[in-house]
């Protein structure tokens, strides 16, 4: 027993002082951090994390490599002292992040045809892409191999799934993917990205004006992650409340669906997200980019206004929004009715994007309260003009100024900001756009008894969206086609009583092939009134242009009174001054509008950060890649598209209450099962398809 | 009091239960399950050496230095490996023969040298007992289901005595060392599916 | 000659410290995710082990058998295992760095490594002189290399396959490794 004692002690005193002696000789300086997480690591050295021992782990977690949570035995105590080790330094500069741009159908068939090729990248030079496969992705992991710190792993859908809390942002496997399936970006280059010519995007993506990942939403739906698609569309579009409600929707007439069977129904799919979000009660955490010092004034707070405001302080600059009105929202607010886009669900909306801290002065106007100097004067480095177009044109028919007479966007804003207005029994609209249907279903539900829109073409030619003609017609409003008003005819208390027209009748096709509309001699008919209303289209009301300050001058204006600008940069004749909207466009879509926006919030980033304010290199903008372009899809079983639910007739015309409603989660989920997800179908611009 | 020693208990039993939930010690699990009875005994053999290293860590915890600490629970460790392996030796030599080296072994599990710095290091005498005993049971348990999976399938017995009949044809496979990996395999997969629901 | 030939296949392919004599199970699991860990971890093996094999033979032989007190073999053998890796660290950290990056950082989890104390404990147990334990410990370790490796490169393939959820990682490791172990079984007619 002595002789075993005596051996232990004298073994371990052997060791004891073997290490001793060498940990002073072979001492070799290390971070000292390394040894304080070892220190709460679980030392077993058990490998379980995958590192090689404890002190590999507690390098990796120094290093950065590994999460503080690396140690799979370590106690929640153990792992909450390596984190303050660390002391999880937030950074001031923005981190980069390897995203899986991907999202949709199901990974490249071939996978499984094993043809002895095992690389992502071998695959691609054989087969380039001439090689049709559904998503792009080749699914061989060339990402996961490259991947140093285990972030990037193949997910159940067959496309890498990126770990953001291993991800470090090296690159690496951005590099590997021969196909761009995976990028590292930082979020703000991710939000100010736009379509290119070489980038893989569906027919919907290429169209859409704001340039939203449509068939990504589509698949996260299909998924059943709706707030995740909330996400990537709010990468591109603030406003999907509204868009999701007013939106014409230009993607749906590219989708390749569509060309064997009805198009999917994209933008009742974002209404549904958005409705969901709203309604879950919650606002999903928008997150910004750390904060560059800079400030931003937006004059005008419409879609234009809100959309560049959004993705300025989105990406760290400090924003104020100046509105003339007495409530945000431009346009949106004031040129949109109630049924079809409810105020509370515009207040809801424009809330989430002040809550980012923005500031918004109302009741200002541009040129009269404030100007470029006052602006200059602030701390403001730039400014973003997007006053929109709210100057109705006029007719030029004699007794347009009789009482009774409105113009369409002065009528629907008074109504909008709450005026009542005396439009008697009957009305007359006179034009054939979206403004004037608004205008004839807007009376209606003012109690009027009968309205008529008066056009000079025919309803084939009425550019108004097909639902809202079809609306408008179910509501009642009497067509009077092929119609040119020549006079207002008043009563002697200066109070309109009839409207005279010309009645036309389609002559020869002109050049553009359009039969053009020929007044027939002597046919002038009268229409008996009380209210007449001009929507025949607006412009910008240049109002601005009566700044004081000096500069104001070399601002330059088109011969249609919106602001000249650089289409692709959107910069004014002030370098500073930027534009987008109606106020650079003239009238056109809210979707345009938001899309300009953030165009707009781009080259403003690059003129705060002193760069060269240029064009976004191959930019697509409204252009398409042809080869992307189908005539004729195969395997397609025609499946009737989701049909909006809409309220009765009777039920909506006694108040503003909202007409179109929501899609129902299984028809959603159905409609959303439609989509071909052809984000990704390979296309060769080399190799022409036959 | 009694709450949290009894938490300390069963979370060994099903929430951090060994070697499925924490994948550790995976040697002895894989080599000495052919039968119940090994299964079993190497167990008990590995839940008294948790409970006496884990009862001691933790009275020495305020004085054994923190550098040299593992050292020490590797002594103390080896210290009660080396008496159960006596005792075994004294009154279990059968069982001692047939578990072989995997007693000695007990020393380099990583399920105790890891309970005794993530647990008893840092609790009170009483707490890291609780520990030691649950995680040991759960240990067992597993080591017994695992036992009885393969033994069954491969022998066609349990605990000796034969389940199916003379004409049954047992899958040798299963007691052997590939059919171990498989079977461990395919229990942690059910545990997973368990889990998730 | 022979004899060493016979006994070096036998230990690497026929009772493979991995995968028949399931020993060092827990790193076969760990580091095996990556074919560069795979690798590092192999080669610290071979080395911890010829080394470990040799001063544990000699400790066994020269100490603990003439004393009389085998039964402090396991508690002994852990004390020295412990210690030589430690100082083979330090010193490989100082004196070699370059070979001390390849394969230090995977010498700490070779101390609970089983299949080093395991391989051990076998060489006494079979009663092998010098020369034997030093072959059997070399091939073990190579052995151990062998099946890591092998496993690794299956383990990358797989680790982008479509994998359902509930066999992930682990799960679907362990039948793997049960796969290979019945290849190596092929091996059984050979010694």
């Amino acid at each position: 027993m002595t002789e075993a004692l005596l051996f232990m002690l004298g073994l371990g005193g052997a060791c004891g002082i073997v290490l001793s002696f060498a940990s002073k000789i072979f001492y070799v300086y290390e971070d000292p951090r390394i040894a304080l997480v070892e220190e709460n690591l679980a030392a077993a050295n058990c490998g379980g994390c995958g590192y090689a021992g404890c002190s590999a782990a507690a390098e990796a977690v120094v290093t950065g490599k590994a999460p503080p949570s690396v140690c799979v035995i370590s106690s929640p105590e153990g792992i909450s002292n390596v984190a303050a080790v660390m002391g999880m330094d937030p950074g001031t500069a923005e981190p980069h992040q390897a995203y899986n741009m991907c999202e949709g159908g199901t990974r490249a068939t071939d996978k499984y045809h094993y043809m002895g090729v095992t690389s992502c990248k071998a695959m691609s030079v054989v087969f380039g892409g001439m090689r049709d496969c559904h998503i792009g992705c080749i699914g061989l992991g060339d990402c996961v191999k490259s991947c140093k710190f285990g972030a990037v792993t193949m997910g159940s859908h067959g496309h890498p799934v990126v770990d953001d809390n291993k991800c470090v942002g090296c690159g690496a496997c951005q590099k590997a993917c021969p196909k761009d399936i995976i990028e590292v970006k930082s979020m703000s280059e991710k939000l100010l990205k736009f379509n290119q010519k070489h980038d893989p995007l569906a027919p919907c993506a290429q169209t859409c004006p704001a340039e939203i990942n449509i068939p990504m939403y589509i698949n996260q739906i299909k998924r059943g992650d709706y707030l995740g698609a909330v996400q990537t569309i709010r990468m591109r579009n603030p406003l999907l409340l509204s868009c999701g409600r007013v939106c014409p929707h230009p993607c749906e007439s590219e989708c390749r669906r569509g060309i064997e069977d009805e198009p999917v129904s994209i933008n009742q799919l974002k209404r549904f997200v958005a409705d969901y979000e709203m309604f879950s009660g919650a606002r999903i955490p928008i997150k910004c980019a750390p904060d560059t010092g800079k400030k931003v004034a937006v004059v005008g707070s419409g879609p234009s206004g809100l959309s560049c405001a959004y993705f300025l302080r989105r990406i760290g600059h400090e924003v104020s929004i100046f509105e003339s009105m007495p409530k945000l929202g431009g346009m949106i607010r004031y040129g949109i009715p109630e049924y079809r886009l409810p105020d509370d669900v515009l207040d809801w909306e424009i809330e989430g994007i002040l809550n980012l801290g923005i500031k918004s002065y109302n009741h200002v106007k541009f040129g009269v309260d404030f100007g470029l100097g006052s602006l200059m004067a602030a701390g403001y480095s730039a400014v973003f003009l997007g006053v929109g177009a709210w100057k109705d044109y006029e007719l030029g028919i004699p007794g347009e100024d009789l009482e009774g007479c409105f113009t369409g966007i002065d009528m629907l804003s008074r109504r909008a900001g709450g005026e009542v207005l005396d439009l008697g029994k009957t009305a007359a609209v006179i034009g054939g756009g979206n403004t004037a249907v608004d205008c004839a279903r807007t009376m209606l539900r003012l109690g009027l008894e009968k309205v008529y829109m008066v056009y000079r073409r025919t309803r084939k030619e009425m550019p108004a969206n097909e639902v809202e003609i079809v609306a408008s017609e179910e509501e009642g409003v009497e067509f009077v086609f092929l119609a040119a008003p020549t006079k207002v005819v008043g009563n002697d208390d200066g109070h309109v009583t009839h409207l005279e027209y010309l009645q036309m009748q389609l002559g020869e096709p002109d050049a553009s092939g359009r039969r053009r509309p020929e007044p027939i001699e002597g046919s002038e008919t009268l229409l008996e009134v009380d209210t007449i209303v001009t929507a025949i289209g607006q412009s910008p009301e240049a109002s601005f242009k009566q700044d004081p300050h000096p500069r104001m001058a070399e601002l330059e204006l088109t011969r249609w009174n919106t602001i000249e600008n650089d289409p692709e940069t959107l910069q004014s004749t002030i370098p500073y001054v930027f534009t987008a909207g109606d106020a650079a466009t003239g009238p056109s879509l809210v979707v345009d509008a938001i899309g300009g926006g953030r165009r707009a919030a781009r080259s403003i980033d690059l003129f705060l950060k002193g760069e060269k304010v240029e064009p976004v290199v191959d930019s697509l903008q409204h252009r398409r890649i042809k080869e992307s372009i189908f005539t004729t899809v195969k395997g397609i079983t025609p499946r009737k598209r989701a049909k909006m639910p809409e309220l009765t007739v009777d039920s909506r015309l006694d108040s503003f209450v909202e007409v179109d409603l929501v899609l129902p989660e299984d028809q959603a989920l159905k409609e959303a099962n439609r989509c071909l997800s052809c984000c990704r179908l390979c296309y060769n611009p080399d190799i022409k398809t036959a | 009091m009694a709450q949290s020693i009894a938490k300390e208990f069963t979370k060994g039993l099903w929430a951090e239960l060994p070697p499925f939930k924490l994948v550790l010690g995976l040697c002895p699990v894989l080599a000495v399950t052919q039968s119940v009875e090994n299964g079993i005994g190497m167990g008990l053999a590995t839940t008294f050496v948790l409970i006496c290293s884990n009862f001691l860590v933790s009275l020495l915890r305020n004085i054994i230095p923190a550098k040299v600490r593992i050292a020490c629970y590797i002594v103390i460790i080896a210290t009660f490996v080396t008496i159960v392996e006596l005792l075994m030796q004294a009154y279990v030599y059968e069982l001692f023969l047939k578990l072989g080296i995997f007693i000695p072994l007990i020393v380099v599990n990583c399920l105790v040298l890891g309970r005794s710095e993530a647990f008893a290091g840092k609790n009170a005498p009483h707490m890291a007992i609780a520990d030691g005993l649950g995680m040991g049971i759960g240990f067992t348990l597993s080591l017994g289901a695992l036992g009885a999976v393969r033994e069954s399938l491969g022998a066609g017995t349990i605990l000796g005595t034969p389940l199916f009949g003379p004409d049954f044809q047992p899958f040798t496979f299963m007691v052997q060392a590939p059919g171990a990996f498989v079977c461990l395999g395919l229990m942690l997969c059910m545990m997973n599916l368990i889990g998730k629901k | 000659m022979t004899d060493f030939f016979v006994l070096a296949i036998s230990c690497i392919f026929v009772n493979n410290i991995l995968l028949a004599q399931f020993l060092g199970n827990c790193p076969f699991l760990g580091t095996s995710k990556k074919m560069e860990t795979a690798v590092g971890m192999s080669m610290a093996v071979v080395f911890v082990l010829v080394m470990a094999g040799i001063i544990t033979w000699m400790t066994d032989t020269y100490l603990l058998k003439p004393l009389n007190i085998e039964f402090l073999r396991t508690l002994s053998f852990i004390l020295v295992i412990a210690s030589l890796v430690q100082f083979v660290e330090m010193f490989l950290k100082k004196s070699i760095p370059g070979l001390y990056a390849g394969l230090g950082i995977f010498l700490p989890l070779i101390t609970t490594n089983c299949a080093v104390m395991g391989a051990c404990l076998i060489n006494i147990k079979e009663e092998y002189t010098f020369l034997q334990a030093v072959v059997a410990s070399f091939t073990y370790a190579i052995g151990f290399g062998l099946a890591l490796v092998l496993f690794a490169g299956l383990r990358e393939r797989i680790n982008i396959a479509r994998v359902p959820q509930p066999l992930q990682d682990t799960s679907l490791g362990l039948v793997t490794a049960g796969i290979i172990a019945l290849s190596f079984y092929a091996f059984k007619g050979m010694v």
